[in-house]
């Protein structure tokens, strides 16, 4: 699990300049919450493609989160990047006047989503190429909001864990801070991912390593010394959001399909 | 005898574009001297090809792309990698040598890997031989990456009598040494097996891999050289597009068989009669 944090950093701004010059965009647009994984991926895009091809999008809903908000503004004055602050909470209050509810996952989700429609709709005024801010373990356990934070163009740090992820951080000079933060996906105010999982991000990061990275089987995780309640939680997670990995399947009944046996490269002609 | 290789990103899917990167790698391989240039696996027209294959292929009899590639090779020999439309319509991955206005070789890739993130057998017939041709610089053999990690292929090359390996490769890095060295897990894997096969074939290795990224997928370059005695001459890094060349001794062949006869000691008669009762006893 160790990581090279020099040549991680080579690695994905490479990644970031390639796939903008493919696809003929000279800027990046991403979603800063303040916490590590967005504060990373801006890092990344401000050294792949230069502060001013970068653009910050902070949207807190309402006074909520003010501590994020705060740290999101500070780390755009770090980096030099441009930034929008746009408040969600008007047309997320306009919805929930219109269709109340006290579930707060609901509303969590409602809000992601709110956040991804507006990175779209800044995406095009930017002409700029939505850079993605899920890491391996959310995308693994499906601990994202489907179409809403897990929505990009492009991920640069989608292989790796949040407890890697950390590694980076540190190695790109984040502030202690931001590296610090519990991390949260900003459900409701409060909430801590830890807390909601039951599990720290250690513990799953070590598990998931070793039935994805290493193939490993149940069994052999628990032969490895792993607790059977946190590793039956984990596969339970992992197996629940399949669909969250994939496009929805469409029904085939023609001789060529899309999804299916219409295969060309994302990359075609680039 | 100085020999370049071209560590390079080939567009996915346009031949054209690669054509033309191909012909400014020779121009500067030409000016610099260079003598036998070596480019990547599919470096006229990418790797993660898909249904592309069938639009990116050439038939090296009829397609004008051949005749310029031919022509390019007048004054100096090359190695490049492009799909093969042989047969009527079989697609194979292939490597052919050029060579002073000719197509010398051709190898089909025998090893497709599909598994994983890996599914060339969908979309390639596979190869069949590992023949060694004559050149100037000494008998010659070619692979094509994955055919480089199965050890039977170098043995058979070694068994022709090879003095020159050649690999073009369009391998992904995958994982990180516990070293913290700034390379890819699976570059140790290739040169572990350049290390092994140019010592015990008293022949030169040359690994030409490519670099950049196709659907998210990283190549993982790090090509290199291996003298026949196992010595590491030259290394790329992992993630640079370079055209790496380097001053070799083509002495140094038969100056280490006088010391290692690994060559003439070798007993393929042996080996192939004890390989066919080895399959008889093979259970489904």
């Amino acid at each position: 699990m160790k990581i090279n944090g020099p040549f991680i950093e080579k690695l994905l701004t490479k990644f970031i300049r390639e796939e903008l010059t493919k696809f003929n965009f000279a800027n990046g647009i991403l979603g800063l919450s303040g916490g590590l994984d967005s504060t990373v991926s801006a890092f990344l895009a401000a050294r792949a493609l230069g502060p001013e091809h970068v653009v910050g999008l902070i949207m807190p809903y309402g006074k909520t989160f003010s501590q994020d908000k705060d740290d999101a503004g500070e780390l755009v004055k770090l980096l030099g990047i441009r930034t929008h602050t746009i408040d969600i909470a008007p047309s997320v209050d306009a919805y929930y006047a219109a269709h109340p509810s006290a579930e707060h996952i609901l509303k969590g989700n409602k809000m992601a989503r709110e956040r991804m429609s507006v990175l779209y709709d800044f995406s095009e005024r930017e002409k700029a190429l939505i850079i993605g801010t899920s890491n391996k373990t959310e995308l693994l356990l499906g601990y994202g909001t489907l179409h809403g934070d897990m929505a990009c163009a492009i991920n640069p740090i989608g292989d790796l864990y949040k407890t890697q992820i950390r590694t980076l951080g540190r190695h790109l000079g984040i502030p202690e801070k931001i590296l610090k933060k519990a991390p949260t996906a900003g459900l409701w105010d409060g909430q801590t991912d830890e807390e909601e999982l039951g599990l720290t991000y250690e513990e799953i990061d070590k598990i998931l390593y070793q039935l994805a990275d290493l193939r490993q089987s149940r069994a052999e995780v628990l032969e490895a010394g792993f607790d059977p309640g946190k590793t039956d939680k984990i596969i339970r997670l992992i197996k629940n959001s399949e669909f969250k990995r994939h496009l929805p399947p469409i029904a085939k009944i023609s001789y060529r399909t899309v999804g299916h046996d219409f295969l060309f490269p994302y990359d075609r002609d680039k | 005898m100085k020999v370049a290789l071209a560590q390079m990103t080939p567009h996915l899917g346009d031949v054209s574009k690669n054509l033309e990167l191909h012909r400014s790698l020779i121009a500067k391989a030409k000016n610099d001297g260079v003598e036998l240039l070596i480019f990547p696996e599919l470096s006229l027209t990418g790797y993660t090809l898909k249904d592309l294959v069938r639009e990116v292929a050439l038939i090296p009899e009829k397609d004008p792309i051949f005749q310029e590639l031919k022509e390019l090779s007048r004054g100096l020999p090359f190695v490049c990698g492009f799909v093969e439309d042989k047969d009527t319509g079989l697609l194979f991955n292939s490597a052919a040598y050029f060579s002073e206005g000719e197509v010398q070789h051709i190898h089909r890739k025998v090893y497709l890997p599909t598994y994983g993130m890996f599914e060339e057998a969908k979309f390639f017939a596979q190869g069949k031989n590992f023949l060694t041709f004559p050149t100037p610089f000494g008998k010659v053999g070619l692979m094509i990456c994955y055919d480089f990690l199965h050890y039977g292929a170098s043995y058979l090359l070694f068994s022709g009598g090879v003095d020159l390996i050649i690999v073009i490769s369009a391998a992904p890095g995958r994982g990180f040494p516990e070293s913290g060295e700034e390379v890819f897990a699976t570059c140790h894997m290739w040169e572990l097996m350049g290390e092994t096969i140019s010592r015990f074939s008293t022949a030169f290795v040359f690994y030409c891999n490519r670099v950049g990224f196709e659907d998210g997928k990283a190549f993982a370059g790090g090509s290199f050289i291996f003298s026949p005695t196992g010595k590491m001459l030259t290394r790329a890094d992992c993630t640079d597009d370079v055209l790496l060349t380097q001053d070799l001794d083509l002495d140094e062949i038969r100056a280490i068989r006088k010391k290692w006869p690994y060559k003439r000691d070798n007993k393929p008669e042996i080996i192939l009669e004890a390989l066919k009762r080895v399959i008889q006893k093979y259970e489904d």
